[in-house]
Formats: C-alpha cells, structure tokens, sequence
C-alpha cells in the first residue's frame, strides 16, 4: 500500500481493505445513538449479540442487551460528564439456548461516550478468561487462608466421617466451644444449623477428597450461637494406601468478619444487582453451576424457581419507573424473606428472578412458590402515595437425569413459567424435566 | 434460461449448474463453499453488497475470514453439522448482517445437498 493515493483505483483499494479489516476484526466494535440505536456495527459484535435476541432485532443496543444487563441502559443515561469511559469491560451473563454448543457464556462490554449522542461500544466473548480467573482466585484465597492472621485460626482434625477428633484452644479462641462440646460431634456445629444439612456436611467432604480441599466462605457460629463471617478449609489428611478414601481431614476456621467488610464491596459490585441487592445473572449463574456441580458429583435434589412480575410494564407505564423500582425492591425482599440462608435470590432479567433451592426436592419447592405467590398477591404496597397491589407468575423445575446443565433447568423452569402466564397469571406450574426435553 | 428466485426448491442443483457469469447475474447474494468451508464461488452481488471483491473471497476461510457474523451456532455450526453429519439441508432463517457495518436485515438460505460439489449460503436483502 502507498502512503500517496492519487487515483481512484487507489482509493477504492484502500477502502476495500479498510472494510474487510473491520469485517474481520476479532473484537466487537459499535458506534450508537443516544438512544442505543445502531449507526455502525462490524461482524463479531453481530455475532455476539443475534443469539441474545432470537427475533434479530438488533437495531438498537439497549433492548438488545435488556434482557441479559437491564443496567446498562441506566448506567448510560446516569453518566452525567460530556465524554469519557462509561463502564470498562462490564460482565454480562449470557445464556445458550442450546446447551452443549459451543457459545459464548460472559460477553465484557465497555462503553465510550464521544459526545451527546455519540457512544462506541466494545464488546469482546470473555467465556474462557473468566473460568481462568475463578481458578486464580480460588488458589488465592487458599494461600490467603493459610498464611494471614495465624491467631484467628480454630484448626482441628475430623475423623473420616467429619466428626471431631480432639478439642484444642485454637477452637476455644474462635468458637467459645469448650471440650465437651465438640467433641466427636460433627463438624457442623461450626456452622448455622440451616446451611448445614447433613447432605452439605458429607459434600464437603467428598469435595475435599476429589479436589484436594473445600474452601467456603459462609457464615459460621460461636457456641452461643452468635454469628460470624468466616473462612473455613476441609482438607484431607495423607492417605495411608493410595486411591483409598483418607482415614481424617483437617479443618481450619477463620474469622474473616474485618476482611469481609471491604471485601463485599468489591465481591457486591461483581455480583449483585444494584438495585435489589440481590445477585445479579453473574453471581445466581456462577452459584447454580455450582450447585450443578455438586448434583453431579451426588445426586441430590436441586430445584429451581423463576418467577415474574405479572403485567410490569403496566405499572412502570401507569406509575413511572420509580414506582416500578420499588415494586421490584419489594418484591426481591419477599422472594428472600421466603427462603433459607444457603437459597441462592437472584434478578435474572428485567423484572424476573430466579430462586435456587438445593437439597429442596420439587413438592417442598413448590410449597415454597405458594408461599411466595400468596405473599406478593396479599401484599399492599404504598409508593409515592398510590396504593399498589400485584402479583408474580413461577415456574417450578427440579434436578433429575434427564437434565444436562443449569441452562436446560432454567430452560425448562422458564417454559413452566411461560404457562403460569398463559393460563391467567398469579399462579405457579411445575414441570418435571422428562426425556423429550 | 428464466431468471432463478431466491424461494424456489431445488435451488441447489439449479445453482450447482451455473457458470460464474450466469450466477453473477442474479439479484441476490450467492457463495459456495466446499467441505473445509473455503469459498469456491462468490458473485457480484455479494461483492456489491459487501463491498469485498472476488478476488479477496474466493480460496478464503468463510466463516473466519469473509464473513464472521455468521460464524455462529445460527448459521455456521447448522452448516458444518449438516457437512459432517452428511445430512441434508435447505433452510431459510432471518438474520442481520453488518453490511459495510451498517446492521442489515436479510434472508439467509443454508443449502446442503450431499450430491452437490459444494453447499451454498445464499443472501437476500
């Protein structure tokens, strides 16, 4: 190429090549609206985004991303300088309708504002360089747990079913709990009584045998039952023949309750959604693999509701979206006042959330949408001086063999939810997953 | 010879008839590609929707090289399943390309036919 364009020829070559450098760029590049509308879009952006909208609509950026990061619109109409960055590489969970195909799961999106109504969009498929850094972050808090603030440690060592060997005083110092207390009790004392079922208890241990430790961040109790934020690590103790199941393991509790504090934030910021406080698509994704995880290491229930506001967009239309924030703020409240502390709350999309409820089996999971359903339906709210009241659609679905991943449960949940619509709303259907699904 | 549309059946074998002159004339897009996924055939059309010329499509990669907004469990991987599985395939989606970077509606048309030398991708605006 010649840094002197003279004819015509030359002009076209060059534009020629500029196009087909941006055809081929590996990284997704828009310039939009204001408004969202897209004014220029090169391929990859357009092939990360299609399969979000399944209709192809993507002509404006917002709608199409609503689905999957309802908070970009807001951080971008929130943005009150003339120019500069917006957001640097955001993460959004995407979801695959097709489980088992190779799509991207975690886009990172950054936003550049040009001028009034000039935004360029980067959008780049971040799938891989997540899971790698969830495995740097694990052996992170390992060695964190290990090396920092020895005094703080209760280490003991459990027998091959979990249960105390030996009181000593480090257990004193972080627990309270005096010899006769702890010993040969299960390891589960340490911990409050609803998040430490005896499935967990045994989960842990298996996860400790595979991967050669379970690290947990959780809450965790003192003999008087007062709570703390704590760290703790199961790992097993040498083998004495190879590839047999080890004969104890050792446990160390931490209390992380002053790391926590600024901790959270970084983590809240991550993975939960600004506006209900609950986790956002991230943090419930990340939680429900997870759990899946576990389900196929040992088969136990896992259930799973998704639930939806009936006729949201009436109220932000009739009320404006304050009140309908507030809806939305009530409404996760109620979601999260109806389960247990290890349920996982979770927004998932606009006005739809999505509960995780292990070791619940579909009956029980059930019971708990009726609860939830009769809550919200019974419920008065007072905004801004109007009285609202409303109600929420769930689609009940549970773990079984049939089902190959999170995003086939939350498929066939939301499909369930789907006919709670259809056939009038304000109710809860379950579906069971069979093998047509 | 009448004019070919883009609805009509067998279109597959019509194309696979054509000279390159004769495809260049029709009014919607047409790129063939052989079993690796290299373009074989690409026709004026296409070269004056995208703006890329002949020379720069043909013997190249499609769906990494020419036209990645399709490289995708929507159109590429139906494609590749369809090649591999040796399985037929004729199947019309609708779908938006970043024609010149501007995002277009089109109709796209997925074309295997295990008899055929080559499978077709076909565009119509």
């Amino acid at each position: 190429m010649t840094a002197h364009l003279n004819t015509k020829e030359d002009l076209n070559s060059e534009y020629e090549t500029l196009l087909q450098f941006l055809y081929i760029a590996p990284v997704g590049l828009i310039q939009l609206k204001a408004d969202g509308e897209v004014v220029m879009i090169n391929p990859l952006a357009t092939q990360l985004l299609m399969p979000i909208k399944p209709d192809g609509d993507i002509s404006n950026f917002f709608n199409t991303i609503e689905s999957v990061a309802p908070e970009l619109r807001n951080i971008c109409s929130s943005f009150s300088k003339k120019r500069g960055q917006i957001c640097d590489a955001l993460r959004v969970q995407l979801m695959a309708d097709i489980p088992g195909k190779e799509d991207p799961k975690i886009l990172a999106v950054s936003l550049l504002k040009l001028d009034a109504d000039r935004l360029m969009a980067v959008i780049s498929d971040v799938t891989i360089v997540v899971k790698r850094e969830r495995q740097l972050q694990q052996n992170e808090a390992w060695f964190n747990a290990i090396f920092s603030g020895v005094t703080d440690y209760a280490l003991m060592s459990l027998n091959h079913e979990g249960k105390v060997e030996k009181w000593n005083l480090s257990i004193e110092r972080v627990s309270n709990y005096k010899p006769i207390e702890v010993e040969n009790k299960p390891y589960s004392i340490f911990f409050p009584a609803d998040t430490a079922d005896e499935n967990r208890l045994k989960d842990r241990l298996a996860e400790a045998n595979t991967s050669g430790w379970s690290l947990l961040e959780s809450w965790c109790v003192k003999s008087d039952g007062s709570k703390f934020w704590g760290s703790s690590i199961i790992a097993p103790l040498e083998k004495s023949i190879k590839d047999s199941l080890p004969q104890g393991y050792s446990l160390i509790i931490r209390d992380i309750s002053e790391k926590q504090d600024s901790v959270n934030d970084i983590l809240k910021s991550f993975y939960s959604d600004p506006l209900t406080g609950v986790q956002n698509r991230r943090g419930f994704y990340d939680a429900a693999n997870i759990e899946f995880d576990r389900f196929t290491k040992r088969a136990r229930p896992l259930s799973l509701l998704i639930i939806d506001a009936d006729f949201f967009k009436k109220i932000n239309d009739t009320y404006g979206h304050h009140v309908g924030d507030e809806v939305l703020k009530h409404l996760s409240k109620t979601l999260q006042q109806c389960v247990r502390d290890i349920d996982v709350v979770g927004r998932l999309g606009g006005e739809e959330f999505g509960v995780l409820l292990p070791s619940t089996d579909i009956i029980v999971a059930s019971q708990i949408a009726e609860r939830m359903r009769k809550s919200i339906a019974e419920a008065k709210l007072q905004i801004d001086g109007h009285e609202i009241r409303y109600t929420i659609s769930i689609g009940v679905s549970t773990v079984n063999e049939y089902v190959t991943g999170v995003d086939m449960l939350i498929k066939i949940a939301d499909q369930a939810l789907y006919e709670s619509k259809r056939s009038g709303r304000n109710r809860i259907t379950e579906t069971i997953p069979m093998a047509s699904n | 010879m009448s004019q070919l549309e883009f609805s009509q059946p067998n279109l597959g074998e019509e194309l696979s008839k054509m000279t390159d002159i004769e495809l260049d004339a029709l009014d919607f897009g047409v790129t063939g590609l052989d079993e690796e996924g290299l373009v074989t055939k690409y026709n004026t059309y296409l070269a004056n929707l995208s703006g890329v010329s002949i020379q720069k499509a043909v013997g190249f990669h499609y769906f990494s090289n020419v036209a990645p907004c399709m490289n995708n469990f929507m159109v590429a991987q139906k494609l590749e399943d369809a090649i591999d599985e040796s399985k037929p395939l004729d199947e019309t989606i609708n779908y938006v390309l970043s024609v010149r970077m501007k995002p277009t509606k089109v109709k796209l048309r997925l074309i295997h036919d295990c008899n055929l030398l080559d499978s077709y991708v076909l565009v119509m605006t």
